[in-house]
């Protein structure tokens, strides 16, 4: 890791080790949502993190965002990070949209989703929109006249119904009716940035929070197992144990390395086959870890207040999230089978790539 | 954990070029594939390979070898692997007894064994198992005992791949007597001679029906005293340092990887289902590579990442296994050794080898409890 970034990590654990707590995690988990860690982000630049600085953001790359969200990863953070830097306010920045104050969410075209937008008047129904309620704005692309356009949607206009992903955090649907556009709200989108792009740099992040989840989820099995005493000796002394947790190391170094290599091969954008590739091998990972940390865990890892659920129902969400491991695993798939045989093993084999 | 993202270096790249273009012009378009680094015994190819300096590479060129680095043995390795080539002549000697020789040898063993393995010519099997000791190596009975010049070895080693096939192995033994609650204590490793009076051969007839590995019956066989590899009564330390050298290399990951590869080339059409098998073998296998790649970094950084290892050997082999029954799923077929197609023949093959995968070289099991305690502490 680059100094610059590895700083960066620093800071941030620090911050998060002080303000997002499991009993910070708890609390906030009625609403999914952490203002004092909001707040304190923000002072610090994070969510804007690889919006460049022209734009209004902080600069960095998407290395550096995926850092950061692996440390959010690790902490369970209750605020849309990923969302408001790395996916919107890029499609933003390169709109040469505003970036607004608050967070930022987005819209990546599901498959119940309508948006239509004629002359300046905006009408959309966008479902699932992580932190939706809480965003000042929502990043959705739309066609009118045939030209494509990024529209900065205001939350204010819209009515919002709450959803939630398995672990509480918000995930609303947002209809707007006929809204008249103010003019900072509405660009002509530049070539390669649409919902396919927008699509990879979302699965990217949850890709990145999952290998931060699954790296803490490891620690906690690790020092539970080696607490717990059954039998007269810690429950780690069992063999049949020992290869959960070897498991979930696996599963936990396995998924960070993938994230790291597509995050560092971003250069400036991710590419299709890093990041299809790492998204399937973390969802993959995701579930099997889940499964041996909860099992190492014995009951104590079923009770909502223990730090592993927290972990275990977000790695249940984030996998599917931007897509899931089939959607990724087939994709990746079609592209390999139409590259043909003998270009397989040189895409397998191609790993971080040089400056 | 240090399992560090790394990138091949322009040099590194280069000789990966050099090694597709070889193995390019040197496999017949319809060669079919060898499964991993066990699958086919070609002396004409191992000194081919050997002439280009891909045999050896770990070896100093004092001794004829090639100096070369951990990645760039790595580099070949996958590439070799990748397409199936027929490295099983000298593969073991190359990976484990020269590492052996240059760390625990003599100056005369390495002078006298080093630049045959270099050359691709000189072929090692590994005396370890036996009928009574498999995972519990410790617990060996062959026996040496001193006599004039040397040692006499009785005893009977089981597993033995290729000793039908190679010159030497290197047979761990007891040249001490068992003591109470040191069994580690007064084991060594002594180099003998496949072909020497005394060494019988036999097969054990492999599942697949092939001829891999052997019995080999040791029976009052003269080992002159020289060939005692290393120090006299630290065979132990030396073959658990042995097993950890061949833990994660890329013959633990790709042994499967043609039958994938012969099925794409099959079936180009890929329904929505297989391209999602297709994809999620493949996201893995990229995964798996990036943290051998990684180990092999750190070896080259002076590290010992004996846990790391021991992971990546783990998961995979277990992915080498997954991989096979992923694709005999996803084919709908019945299997036969003797199919036409040729994804269909590895296909049986790999059926019928891969749980080997997960025995060799030390068992899961045995790994998982080496890798967990690392973790622990
Ligand atoms: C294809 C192939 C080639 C081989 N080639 C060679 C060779 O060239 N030379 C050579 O010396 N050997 C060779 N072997 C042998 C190999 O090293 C042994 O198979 C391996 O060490 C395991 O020993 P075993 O088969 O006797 O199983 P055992 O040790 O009897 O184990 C049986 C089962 O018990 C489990 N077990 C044993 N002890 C423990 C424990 N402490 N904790 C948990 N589980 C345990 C094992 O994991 C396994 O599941 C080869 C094996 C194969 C399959």
């Amino acid at each position: 890791m680059s100094d610059d970034r590895t700083m960066l990590t620093e800071v941030a654990t620090g911050l998060f080790r002080d303000l997002c707590t499991p009993e910070d995690v708890v609390a906030a988990e009625p609403t999914g949502w952490s203002e004092r860690l909001w707040t304190a982000l923000s002072e610090s630049g994070f969510p804007a993190v690889s919006v460049p600085e022209e734009a209004g953001g902080s600069g960095g790359d998407v290395a550096d965002a995926c850092a950061l969200l692996t440390v959010a990863g690790r902490f369970a953070a209750p605020v849309p990070l990923a969302e408001t830097g790395l996916l919107g306010g890029w499609a933003l920045a390169a709109a040469g949209l505003e970036l607004p104050e608050g967070p930022v969410s987005v819209a990546v075209d599901r498959p119940d989703d309508a948006v239509e937008l004629t002359g300046g008047r905006f009408s959309a129904r966008l479902s699932r929109v992580p932190w939706g309620r809480r965003s000042t704005r929502v990043v959705a692309f739309a066609e009118s006249g045939g030209q494509r356009f990024v529209v900065s949607a205001p939350t204010a206009a819209a009515t919002v119904t709450p959803g939630r992903n398995l672990a509480a955090e918000p995930r609303d649907t947002l209809v707007w009716d006929d809204v008249e556009l103010a003019d900072d709200a509405l660009a002509p989108a530049p070539t390669g940035v649409d919902t396919e792009a927008l699509r990879l740099r979302g699965a990217l992040a949850r890709s990145a929070q999952i290998a931060g989840a699954l790296a803490r989820v490891a620690e906690l099995t690790v020092r539970y197992t080696g607490e717990r005493q059954q039998f007269g000796r810690a429950v780690a002394r069992f063999q049949a144990v020992q290869a959960h947790l070897v498991t979930i190391a696996e599963e936990a170094e396995l998924a960070r390395l993938a994230v790291e290599v597509a995050a560092l091969n971003a250069r400036p954008d991710p590419s299709f086959p890093d990041v299809a590739a790492a998204k399937s091998a973390a969802g993959e990972a995701a579930t099997i870890a889940a499964r041996a940390s909860h099992q190492a865990h014995g009951a104590i890892g079923m009770t909502k207040e223990y730090e592993l659920g927290q972990l275990s129902r977000r790695l249940w969400s984030w996998r599917d999230e931007f897509g899931g491991e089939r959607h990724w695993s087939r994709e990746l798939g079609r592209q390999l089978a139409a590259e043909g045989a003998d270009a397989l093993w040189p895409r397998i084999s191609t790993g971080l790539v040089g400056a | 954990m240090q399992f560090a993202p790394t990138v091949l270096t322009p040099a590194e790249e280069a000789l990966r070029a050099e090694v597709r273009e070889f193995l390019a012009a040197e496999l017949p378009a319809d060669h079919r594939p060898a499964l991993g680094f066990a699958g086919r015994h070609d002396p004409h190819f191992s000194r081919t390979l050997a002439e280009r300096g891909w045999v050896g590479m770990a070896i100093p060129p004092e001794y004829g070898g090639h100096g070369r680095s951990a990645v760039d043995r790595f580099i070949v390795a996958e590439e070799l692997l990748a397409a199936g080539a027929p490295i099983g002549a000298h593969f073991v000697a190359d990976r484990q007894t020269a590492p052996a020789l240059l760390h625990f040898g003599t100056e005369e063993q390495r002078r006298r064994f080093l630049p045959g393995i270099a050359a691709g010519e000189v072929y090692f099997s590994l005396g370890m198992s036996e009928p009574d000791s498999g995972s519990d190596l410790a617990s060996v009975r062959t026996r040496a005992t001193r006599t004039d010049g040397g040692w006499t070895v009785t005893g009977t080693k089981v597993w033995t791949s290729e000793a039908h096939n190679n010159h030497f192995f290197a047979v761990l033994c007891r040249t001490s007597p068992m003591e109470e609650g040191s069994k580690h204590a007064g084991l060594s490793q002594l180099i003998v001679d496949l072909h020497a009076p005394g060494v019988t051969v036999s097969p054990i007839p492999y599942l697949d029906g092939s001829h891999h590995f052997n019995e080999v019956a040791l029976e009052e066989v003269f080992v002159p005293g020289d060939m005692v590899l290393g120090e006299l009564g630290s065979g132990w330390r030396q073959v658990t340092s042995e097993l950890a050298y061949e833990r994660s290399g890329p013959d633990r990951w790709l042994s499967t990887f043609p039958v994938l590869r012969e099925w794409l080339r099959e079936r180009p059409d890929l329904t929505d289902a297989d391209a999602a098998v297709l994809g999620r073998l493949a996201a893995r296998a990229r995964a798996i590579r990036h943290l051998s790649l990684s180990v092999a970094r750190s070896l080259d950084a002076g590290e010992a990442p004996a846990v790391e290892a021991a992971l990546v050997k783990e998961v995979g082999t277990r992915f080498e296994q997954d991989l096979v029954e992923a694709l005999r799923d996803a084919a709908e077929t019945e299997l036969d050794q003797g199919s036409g197609s040729l994804f269909r023949a590895l296909l049986a093959e790999a059926v019928l080898t891969s749980p080997s995968y997960t025995l060799r070289g030390g068992t899961t099991e045995i790994l998982r409890s080496v890798a967990a305690k690392g973790l622990a502490s």
